[in-house]
């Protein structure tokens, strides 16, 4: 096995376990705001995409990105499946076959123009986007550091806490949704924690 | 017909509707599905002398308001407008065939 | 020629399969036809596999207009149309118009034989008198 293909497996499987670990608490973030099927569905997702491996990770990184993407579009279902599935598409398609630290800042920033068009929604609109953007921002920065990245984006997550819902089904709820934190940003947080920490290693 | 089959012809013809609730919303698709199958320009109208419109538009023929009681006019130009405005005439006078089960 | 497929996406099954329901004894079976709605397990929700596998059933080489309702049955519809196969992409649009009238609207637009793009207009045209 190539040294690329090893980590992609890795990635694989270091973002499957940190879904499988907090699968129940994802769940009762979304119960409390959404349909409290956020961590079944995200773990269904990165199951399948663990249950590949072997053959995603073979793969070069764009395909490998597009194949587990379009796993996540399938297999997660929802609202989080389109979104997640987008955000990995797109970074397969803007990623070069070798890509290095400044083509990882700009993929990620396209990969979250492709999020936000799919889901219709801004910056502060208690979602995703509010992990991802500030997480781009830092590796615009030149912050690459695995445990800086995940402080910024852990504290990114809390800060929707008193964000109100203005997109999905938590947007229902209007100033109900204030309080709690948004289950898609606490997951987003946590598979960028995951990705920085077996990147730096590689 | 006459003689002239391929000449273009105008034929108009009118029915009472006696349908209780008038052209609502499924005699309005079965108006317009059997409109659609003559190649005429057929135009409805609640008088003689119109305003008609395009009975072949199921937007405008839903937003047609004829309740019963109301007298339906059919225009129709075109090689088969004896016959569209035949049929047309037929299903309001059936009833728009919405009194069998399943009609 | 084939007529236009029309495809109901709802959160709801019972929505998208009542609506499905009205199209077919308002309109009748010559338009291919097909729903879907609602999660695995149970719950509201739409799914791209699901929405990709409607526009299969419901397939006419003139096209498929959808039909969709709430907010991520869009999004996911759109999903759905972007991962087609290239042939068939161009060819399915979804409607802004609501979903059981603009179904019933659409379908009697696809029975008469017309395009997909006058059928989508159609639809349209109903929801923005």
């Amino acid at each position: 096995m190539s040294a690329g293909a090893e980590l992609r497996a890795e990635l694989v499987r270091a973002v499957a376990a940190v879904i499988d670990r907090h699968a129940e608490e994802l769940t009762s973030l979304d119960q409390a705001i959404g349909d409290g099927d956020h961590g079944l569905n995200m773990k269904r997702g990165f199951d399948a995409v663990l249950a590949d491996a072997a053959n995603l990770s073979a793969k070069p990184w764009p395909d490998f990105l597009k194949g587990a993407g379009t796993m996540l579009v399938m297999k997660v279902g929802g609202a989080s499946g389109p979104l997640y599935g987008t955000l990995f598409m797109a970074l397969g398609k803007e990623l070069p076959a070798e890509p290095g630290r400044a083509d990882l800042a700009r993929a990620f920033r396209a990969a979250i123009a492709a999020v936000q068009a799919r889901g219709k929604s801004e910056r502060s609109q208690k979602t995703m986007l509010d992990v991802l953007i500030p997480v781009a921002e830092a590796l615009e920065a030149g912050t690459f550091e695995a445990a800086a990245v995940a402080r910024t984006a852990h504290a990114a997550a809390e800060a929707t806490i008193p964000l109100k819902a203005v997109r999905g089904r938590a947007s229902f709820l209007g100033d109900r949704s204030i309080g709690h934190m948004d289950p898609g940003a606490r997951s987003s947080a946590l598979l960028i924690e995951a990705i920085g920490s077996v990147l730096e290693k590689a | 017909m006459s003689d002239a089959a391929v000449t273009e012809t105008t034929a108009t013809g009118s029915i009472l509707i006696e349908h209780e609730v008038g052209l609502h919303a499924r005699p309005s698709v079965k108006l317009t599905k059997l409109a659609k199958t003559f190649a005429s320009r057929i135009e409805l109208g609640l008088s003689a002398d119109g305003p008609w419109i395009d009975a072949k538009s199921i937007v405008k023929v839903m937003a047609f308001k004829a309740g019963k009681g109301a007298t339906l006019h059919f225009r129709a130009h075109g090689g088969d407008a004896n016959e569209a405005v035949a049929a047309l005439v037929g299903l309001v006078r059936r009833d728009f065939d919405e009194g069998q089960p399943g009609g | 020629m084939e007529s236009v497929g029309v495809v109901i996406v709802s959160h709801s099954p019972k929505v998208a399969e009542g609506a499905a329901d009205m199209v077919r004894q308002m309109v009748g079976e010559e338009v291919p036809l097909a729903w879907t709605g609602g999660n695995p397990s149970g719950g509201l929700g739409t799914d791209v596999g699901q929405i990709m596998s409607a526009i299969d059933r419901a397939w006419s080489d003139a096209g498929v207009v959808l039909l969709v309702d709430l907010g991520g049955a869009e999004t996911n519809s759109e999903m759905a149309i972007e991962m087609l196969p290239d042939e068939r992409r161009g060819k399915v649009l979804i409607c802004n118009a609501p979903v059981v009238e603009g179904a019933v609207v659409a379908a009697t637009e696809a029975a008469g034989g017309s395009s997909v793009d006058l059928v989508r207009q159609t639809a349209e045209e109903y929801s923005a008198r």
